[in-house]
This record gives structure tokens, C-alpha cells and sequence, in this order.
């Protein structure tokens, strides 16, 4: 039945996430923005607070209520967490971005043994490693080999705008078996931290999202055992179907994180409406505004709801292609506006710290639009899925 | 809990609506247009579904729906033609409004006639809700009432009533300011209103941009008098705003399914289309725009299943009117804009009348 309310899984999902962005996270923002680093304390603050506590609690409910509903409790999460603060939520300790192919692909040994290490109370990251400097969306032109030699894989190549790629204990890595097959000759591999031949080059200065790391990988005849192979059940088209499987869930965890952004432009674009209108502001002008604030709220609900039924139809394992990339495209340019407009509106203002942080979300929204698959993608994705018979290069 | 899935139950009258839209409406649609009026039998077979008449059994009704399978049979009928959709709930919001809004002994007095088995398809109710001076937003209505010592007395106007010249059973949203410390606004309520009356001029609006199946009324009201019993249940009760909201709620609705027959019409025809010895939808210029049509669409119906949600589950009426609003405003926009670009996926072939893409263009134009 079409129901838009939350259960209260779903409630105290989004509850305890705010609490833990508003405290943990919004304090912390401007300063790791401008120093593009992150204090130790944080790592352990949202290790104890979001992993042990709140989101273990959200789990439990969501047990209780019978239903599978992990995609829908994470995208709901995610939105409060990039309310709070989009580069700090990426560097929340986890398996992260590793956790999809792994569960994905991995055999049960494979999950037990990669996933295990983040269950110990220590802070360790996961990454996922695919954009090259020669290929982003286009991984079938993927120049990363991978060549087994005796009981070992050997990878070669270069990975470039890796998430926590420096931090990472367990990065996967997608590389090819055979550059013939083109995608299909792609495979995942876990590559632990510290592998002899794993070289971790510069880390990326950006105009957003500083203060999340973002790595440079190079694979000089790294090798890693033959298990580290995410082999899925061995079908030929497993490796590509990964990644794309792996798309399909993250797109609208990247959709909920720039939904978040906007929802705070917005509010805070609100606010200064409100609190922060110097003497002598025009009122016809202030009434335009709130026409146009209007307009983007209702955008920011629609864009929620895209996300959500992507979620949703993944938590259902309803393939979900279409509306994955639906989310994350109409999510990723409704931020751009967002934060635009709240930079438009707040421009005569006084420099305070809602002005900065209206400007640092500025800055941070534009990847929203690019990572993940940019818009243009995103709509390729989806024609592509409109129109199945049709051959749309 | 979050869900999105429509009920079996809810499926099966949707789809009931669907091949009632692909056999009666579609192919009636400009004729429908040209007369300005739809067949009986259209009304007949309507009838027989039960979809015509979804108010208490008691009053020879089918039952009442929710609010959420009421929007999904709209947005059904508008896929057949936005213009007789909209004929048919402009039609429905009449009786609707009496059974959420009127008091008992005014329910008995005007559904039966809705209801009853052998003429009630003949009745046509109607709703008035937009004004000279706004759009379909509740804070645009201004029609004055003013208690006089036996009724009422109406000042202002209405546009855009859906059979509003022809109508059996005429409902007015109007203001009532029953003392001075409400403002000059007032609260909402609702009227029945007499065909004639000292001071009521009820114009057809013949020649409009869109949507010309379902014919409309501009009504100017120059001190016009009517009796206490007129006024629909009690002033301040929420029934009004119920069927104000679910009226917002239903052109929503008729703005997702216009967009739906242009972005499926739109695409049969990029798909058969060829350019340069491809299908044009092989090429991503047509392609984007045909997936941000999708992408769009779901957006707005996803808004309006919302406000639909809320209502069946009886929300705060402030809760209610931000939510049907945001809807409306946001699906006619969306509807708006893949209309427009439908007819440019086609090229000329859109603008000339052999396809319908330019009859839904002026129907979503003239949802304002």
C-alpha cells in the first residue's frame, strides 16, 4: 500500500542521524573544510555514537518490523548526515563504498573474512576503486590488468579519485582479466592496505567535499591472493554486472547525500529571510524569495521521494536501474539550484558563519551533479532503460 | 512504513480506469474538444463502473475511495484525454463536496439524484474554485460572504467552473466573515448554489486555450442573496478543506496523466521516426529529453501520491493544503513542460492536429 509515512525504524533512523550531524558534524565543518583535514576524535566519536549506538538501534527496530529495509534506513540517514556535513559523512568509519561489490559478489567466506575486520571497534575504511585518469562511466575501456600467476592475482595500473583511498584497510578494485572481452573481462579484487606494490599517490585539492579524501592508486605488480577474486557464482558477465550492481545501490545514497546539502541551503536561505534581512531590504524583493524558496522545498520533497522509491524498490531487490539514476540526476541538479539560490539570496548579507557554510555547500554541491555518473550519464542510463530494443550510443 | 507499491485491489481499478480511457476517451477526445461535451454513453458506461459515483451506498453510491485510488484513476482517465477527465471529476467534485462537507439532511437532499440507478449518470455536478483574481490555491479565494439576518449575501467572482452553465448540483468555495475580529477574509466554507438568482450572471467561457471537453463558467456575483440553508455542514468544520484539497489533489493527478500520454506518445514516435537512417531516439538530443520527461513525471506523481496519502489518513488541514498545493503546482508545471517538449521530439508532426500532442499542450497550458 502507498504509504509516505515512516516506521519507526525509519524514524529513528533519521532521528539519531540529525543528532549525530548537528552535534558531531556541524560544529567541525567550516574548520575541516579550510584545513582539508579531519581530527582523530571525530573518527572515534562517530565509530562509538553512530556504528555502536544509533544505527545498531535503527537495525534492531528494523528487525522487528520484518521487512527488508536496509537501502531505505541508509538513504535516510544519509540525508542527515550531509545536512550536517557531506565530506565528514564520506569519512565515517565503515567498509563504506567496498561494502556493496563485497556483499554483492563475495561468496559467504569472502563477506566473513573482508567484512569481519570492521566489526572490531577499531577505525577502519573501506574504498572502491574504478575511475581511471583515461575512464570514468566507461569502464569498459578500463586499462587496470589483472593476470593470475600461480596463487596469485597480479594487478597493474592506475586508479585516480578514490574516496578514503589513503585510509582505506580493504580497497576493490575493478580491473581487467582480458582487455578482448571489454566489460566483460572486468572482475572485482580486494586489495588490503600495505600490499607490497599498492601505492597511494597525491591526494586531490578540490573545490568541494575537502575535507573528504579523495586518493590517487597506483597498482605496481601488486599481488594479492587468488581468494581476493569477488568471482560472484562465476557467471561471464559478473564482474561488469558488480559494478554496475554497485551503482545502482550507491546512486541514491549519493542522491539522499545532495538532497541533505540542499535541505540545508535551503533552511538556512530561510533563516536568513527571516533572522539575519539587513534594515531597509526591499520587501517586494524579500517576497520574491520566499516564492522561490517556495518552488525549491517542494523540489527538495520530490527529489527525497525519487530517492526514497530507488530505495525502496532495491530494499524489494525490484532492479532499479531507471530510478536509481532518476534520483541521483534530478537529486544532484536540485542541489546546484539549491545552494545557487541560497548564494544568490544571502549575497548582501554580513560574512557569518551561515554564509560560509551556505558557501562551502556551494562549493560542495557541484560533484553531486558528476560523481557516481554525471547527469548526462544519469539520463543515458535511463533512456537506455526506456528504450530497451533501442541501440542509443 | 514507507511504501510505493499500489494494493492488488488498487491495481485492478486502475487498470479498469486504463481501458476505459484507451476505448472511451482517447478515441472521443476531439470531438470532445469540438462540441465542447462528451457522449452519454460515455457517462453510462462510467455508471456502470462505479468510478462516477464513489459516495455512500446509502445514497445509491459505489462506496467511497481513497483519496490515493481516487488519483490513480484520474491520472488513468487523463492518459485517455486530460479534457474529459477532467468533465468527468469537475463533474464528480459536486456531489463529493456535499458528502465531505454538508450536513446530513443536505446529503439526502442532493446525492440520491448522483446515485440513482437509471438517470443519475445524466447528473453533472460542479465545483467553484478559481476566481478572476488567482489560480487553484486557497489563499486566491476572496468570494465574500456576509451573514445577513436570514442567509447570506455574495460578493465577487468565479472562472473556470467545470460545468458550470449546464450543472444540476453548482457548489461555490467562497469566504464567510461572520465577525470582524476574522479579517476581512474570513473562513472557508461551501455553497449550493441556484441556478438563477437576483444579482448571478453565469457566463460559458466559450472560447478557451485547452481543455475545452470539459466546459466551464465564469460566475460574477453582485449581492446576491441566498437562504441560511445554503451554506454546506458548519462553518469551520475541515470537510470544506477536505474537498477543496482533494480537488487539488485530482488535477494533480489529471497533470501526471497528461504528461504520461505525451511522454508515451512521444516516444512511440521517436522510436518509428527515422533521421539520417536512425530511429531519432537513438540519438541522445532526443533521448535526454525524453528521459527528463520520465524523470519528471515520477517526481510530480510521487508529490501528488503524498498529498493523496495524507488525506486518507485524515492529516491536519494545514498539513493538507501545503502538501495538495505543492502537488498541483508542481505537476501542472511538470505536465506543462513535457507537453512542450513532446511536440518538439515530433518536430512538425506535433504541431499539426493529425496527433494530439498540441491538443495536450493547450489542455496543460490551461490548467492554471
Amino acid at each position: 500500500m502507498i504509504d509516505f509515512s515512516l516506521s519507526k525504524a525509519q524514524q529513528a533512523a533519521r532521528d539519531y542521524a540529525h543528532q549525530v550531524a548537528l552535534e558531531e558534524m556541524r560544529p567541525l565543518s567550516l574548520e575541516c573544510d579550510r584545513t582539508e583535514e579531519i581530527p582523530e576524535s571525530f573518527f572515534w566519536n562517530m565509530q562509538r555514537r553512530y556504528w555502536g549506538g544509533a544505527a545498531a538501534q535503527a537495525r534492531a527496530y528494523g528487525q522487528d518490523e520484518g521487512v527488508k529495509q536496509e537501502n531505505l534506513l541508509s538513504v535516510i540517514s544519509q540525508e542527515e548526515m550531509a545536512w550536517g556535513d557531506a565530506a565528514l559523512a564520506t569519512a565515517i568509519p565503515g567498509p563504506g563504498l567496498a561494502a556493496p561489490p563485497i556483499l554483492s559478489q563475495g561468496t559467504p567466506e569472502q563477506q566473513a573474512r573482508f567484512l569481519s575486520i570492521y566489526m572490531d571497534g577499531q577505525l577502519h575504511w573501506g574504498a572502491l576503486a574504478l575511475t581511471e585518469p583515461g575512464i570514468g562511466s566507461d569502464v569498459a575501456g578500463m586499462s587496470t590488468t589483472a593476470v593470475l600467476d600461480g596463487d596469485e592475482w597480479v594487478i597493474n595500473g592506475h586508479k585516480h579519485y578514490i574516496t578514503n583511498g589513503a585510509r582505506a584497510d580493504l580497497i576493490v578494485t575493478f580491473a581487467t582479466i582480458d582487455k578482448r572481452l571489454g566489460r566483460e573481462g572486468i572482475r572485482p579484487f580486494v586489495v588490503p592496505k600495505g600490499t607490497p606494490g599498492l601505492i597511494v599517490g597525491r591526494i586531490e585539492k578540490k573545490m568541494g567535499l575537502r575535507a573528504s579524501q579523495t586518493a590517487e592508486l597506483i597498482f605496481d605488480n601488486c599481488r594479492i591472493p587468488k581468494e581476493n577474486l569477488l568471482a560472484g557464482r562465476g557467471e561471464k558477465k559478473e564482474g561488469f554486472k558488480a559494478a554496475m550492481g554497485t551503482l545502482d545501490a550507491t546512486r541514491p545514497m549519493v542522491g539522499a547525500m545532495a538532497v541533505g546539502i540542499a535541505r540545508a541551503a535551503y533552511e538556512a536561505a530561510c533563516e536568513w529571510l527571516r533572522e539575519e534581512l539587513p534594515a531597509g531590504y526591499p520587501p517586494h524583493k524579500r517576497r520574491a524569495w520566499e516564492e522561490e524558496l517556495k518552488e525549491l522545498g517542494q523540489e527538495i520533497e520530490m527529489a527525497r521521494f525519487l530517492v526514497w522509491r530507488a530505495a525502496w524498490m532495491a530494499d524489494r531487490r525490484i532492479p532499479n536501474s531507471k530510478e536509481a539514476s532518476m534520483s541521483k540526476a534530478y537529486a544532484g541538479a536540485l542541489v546546484m539550484k539549491a545552494t545557487a539560490t541560497a548564494v544568490r539570496i544571502t549575497a548582501p548579507g554580513e560574512e557569518s558563519e551561515r554564509k560560509l557554510l551556505i558557501q562551502k555547500w556551494f562549493r560542495d554541491a557541484k560533484v553531486f551533479d558528476i560523481f557516481e555518473g554525471t547527469a548526462q550519464i544519469q539520463r543515458l542510463v535511463i533512456a537506455r532503460r526506456l528504450f530497451p530494443n533501442i541501440d542509443i550510443p | 512504513m514507507l511504501d510505493f507499491a499500489p494494493t492488488e485491489e488498487q491495481e485492478e481499478i486502475r487498470k479498469l480506469a486504463q481501458s476505459i480511457a484507451l476505448d472511451h476517451l482517447r478515441p472521443h477526445a476531439r470531438k470532445a474538444e469540438i462540441e465542447h461535451d462528451s457522449p452519454n454513453e460515455l457517462w453510462l458506461t462510467l455508471a456502470q463502473t462505479g468510478l462516477t459515483t464513489p459516495f455512500p451506498e446509502e445514497y445509491g453510491g459505489s462506496g467511497p475511495l481513497e483519496a490515493v485510488t481516487y488519483s490513480l484513476i484520474a491520472e488513468e482517465l487523463a492518459y485517455g484525454d486530460p479534457g474529459l477527465a477532467l468533465h468527468i471529476v469537475g463533474s464528480l467534485m459536486g456531489p463529493l463536496t456535499v458528502w465531505l462537507a454538508g450536513s446530513r439532511e443536505q446529503q439526502e437532499r442532493y446525492l440520491p439524484p448522483f446515485g440513482n440507478s437509471t438517470s443519475g449518470y445524466l447528473q453533472r455536478g460542479s465545483l467553484a474554485f478559481a476566481e478572476r483574481t488567482g489560480g487553484y490555491t486557497l489563499a486566491d479565494i476572496h468570494l465574500q460572504a456576509r451573514r445577513t439576518s436570514d442567509g447570506y449575501l455574495l460578493n465577487g467572482t468565479k472562472r473556470d467552473v467545470v460545468h458550470g452553465q449546464r450543472a444540476d448540483l453548482r457548489v461555490v468555495l467562497a469566504r464567510l466573515a461572520e465577525h470582524e475580529s476574522e479579517g476581512p477574509e474570513g473562513k472557508l466554507c461551501a455553497f449550493v448554489l441556484p441556478g438563477t438568482q437576483e444579482g448571478l450572471s453565469i457566463q460559458a467561457e466559450e472560447e478557451k486555450l485547452g481543455l475545452q471537453a470539459a466546459p466551464s463558467a465564469t460566475y460574477l456575483f453582485n449581492q446576491v442573496q441566498l437562504p441560511a440553508e445554503a451554506l454546506l455542514g458548519e462553518t469551520g468544520s475541515s470537510g470544506v478543506v477536505r474537498a477543496a484539497t482533494l480537488y487539488q489533489i485530482l488535477r494533480a493527478a489529471i497533470a501526471c496523466g497528461t504528461a504520461r500520454a505525451a511522454f508515451e506518445y512521444c516516444s512511440a514516435y521517436a522510436r518509428e521516426r527515422i533521421a539520417f537512417g536512425r530511429p531519432i531516439v537513438s540519438y541522445q538530443g532526443i533521448a535526454f529529453i525524453i528521459a527528463e520527461m520520465a524523470m519528471k513525471l515520477d517526481a510530480a506523481r510521487l508529490l501528488t501520491w503524498r498529498a493523496a496519502c495524507s488525506w486518507d489518513r485524515g492529516e491536519a488541514d494545514e498539513t493538507l493544503i501545503h502538501e495538495a498545493e505543492s502537488a498541483q503546482r508542481q505537476a501542472v508545471k511538470m505536465a506543462q513542460a513535457a507537453t512542450t517538449d513532446a511536440i518538439q521530439v515530433m518536430g512538425g508532426a506535433g504541431f499539426m492536429q493529425d496527433h494530439p500532442a498540441e491538443m495536450w499542450m493547450r489542455d496543460a497550458a490551461a490548467m492554471e
